[in-house]
């Protein structure tokens, strides 16, 4: 059962890409991802960075055996000093747009997984069956009847009953009030008179 | 039964702060630098003509990577960081033993000890390839190497006469010695690298885990690595 419900919860971005059933889960993870991209690009300029500093630092010790005196050194030191703090404080900066990015990977876990614990505490307390939980939870997602259906190997007519009947084990009038039933805890003080 | 089962192993899956597992992606850093210092290293051992400008702009190269790597180790993320593996072959012998009789290793927040007494001997014959090279050049910047070698290629002999003129008995006898060593180490830095890949691939296997994956682009969750295929 849980297996059926870990494959279908991985298989529904493939079965829905259109209609982007993972819209929750794209949405947030998408900057993630061009996070991580420009977190790599940053790393590969850092290094080229060095590579050139490293060279140029090269240059300036040759210079310093010939004639450190000379304007030529004096000036070339200067710059190299600060190309090399600059290589100095990329890095520490990188350091922390890694760091602040694993911090929020790690924030969005705990929300998930903070919200699927609230989620099966209330399937179970309404007494969904298995295939209920299942269902539920995909409608959850966002995926309409025939994704369901579709995914579950079912028919549309089955889950429309399953649906129904977890609409009426929630006390809920329909798809838009279950999503809702969820999402309200989140939003707290959202539905107040409009001023 | 319930679905907080698959979002629990996904949180565990994803890069932990709490770090008590290698992480299941080495930062770009890391990951840069080990690729640029094993392709330099595999380029100047095996293809290029050592004393070449190919040879030396590599060798400068693989310098700067391993330098970076060694900020890295004092800056950069906690896993990247010197105190996350310390350099303890107690410790390495005892996972080791471990490996052997067959028992599942704990984890560790970074390389393992084994790996990590790997890294420092990597890095420290990697230094002696460099500085042994350094000092067979003189020092000597790619720049100025391929400068020297435009003078004597048009005919100008006096850029050979500059380097070997001064001094000659007791520095060639230094110079000569460097490259004994330059060749000692970089052979001992492929039999390392040997080793390190059949420690990937056998460590790998006994904890039944792609070890590869973390310092490429990394696994991801279970999801993610379907869709890719």
């Amino acid at each position: 059962m849980t297996d059926l419900h870990a494959d279908l919860t991985e298989a529904q971005p493939d079965a829905a890409p259109a209609r982007g059933g993972s819209q929750s889960g794209r949405s947030v993870k998408a900057p993630q991802d061009a996070a991580r991209r420009q977190t790599a690009a940053l790393s590969a300029f850092l290094l080229v960075q060095t590579v050139g500093t490293v060279f140029f630092v090269g240059d300036v010790i040759g210079d310093l055996r010939e004639d450190p005196t000379s304007i030529h050194f004096m000036f070339e030191a200067t710059v190299t000093m600060a190309l090399v703090l600059g290589v100095l404080f990329g890095a520490f900066a990188l350091r922390r747009t890694i760091e602040l990015l694993r911090a929020q990977e790690a924030a969005l876990d705990v929300a998930r997984g903070a919200l699927s614990d609230v989620i099966a505490r209330q399937f179970q307390a309404w007494a969904l069956t298995p295939a209920e939980r299942d269902v539920a939870f995909l409608a959850l997602k966002g995926l309409d009847v025939a994704e369901i259906a579709e995914l579950r190997g079912a028919a549309q007519g089955t889950v429309r009953a399953q649906l129904t009947r977890i609409y009426s084990k929630a006390g809920v009038s329909g798809r838009a009030q279950f999503a809702a039933f969820f999402v309200e805890d989140l939003l707290g003080e959202g539905v107040g008179p409009a001023t | 039964m319930a679905p907080p089962r698959i979002l629990a192993a996904k949180a565990a899956d994803a890069p932990t702060v709490a770090a008590t597992a290698p992480p299941s992606l080495w930062d770009p850093v890391v990951r840069l630098s080990h690729w640029g210092i094993a392709a330099a290293v595999v380029l100047n051992a095996l293809v290029n003509e050592g004393g070449s400008l190919a040879h030396v702009s590599i060798g400068w190269g693989a310098m700067a990577l391993l330098l970076m790597r060694l900020i890295w180790g004092v800056l950069g993320p906690t896993e990247a960081r010197f105190s996350a593996f310390p350099p303890n072959p107690l410790t390495a012998i005892a996972h080791l033993r471990g490996l052997a009789s067959g028992e599942r290793p704990r984890e560790y927040p970074s390389h393992n000890p084994a790996g990590a007494l790997m890294v420092y001997a990597f890095w420290a014959a990697l230094t002696v390839v460099i500085a042994t090279g350094l000092v067979m050049t003189g020092g000597a910047t790619p720049m100025q190497v391929a400068a020297d070698k435009a003078a004597v290629a048009s005919g100008d002999w006096a850029a050979l006469v500059k380097d070997d003129g001064e001094e000659d008995g007791e520095d060639s006898v230094f110079k000569e010695g460097a490259e004994e060593m330059h060749e000692i180490a970089a052979n001992l830095l492929l039999i390392l690298a040997a080793l390190h890949i059949a420690g990937v691939f056998v460590e790998g296997r006994l904890i039944r885990r792609n070890l590869l994956a973390p310092m490429l682009l990394g696994s991801k969750t279970k999801a993610e690595a379907k869709r890719r295929q």
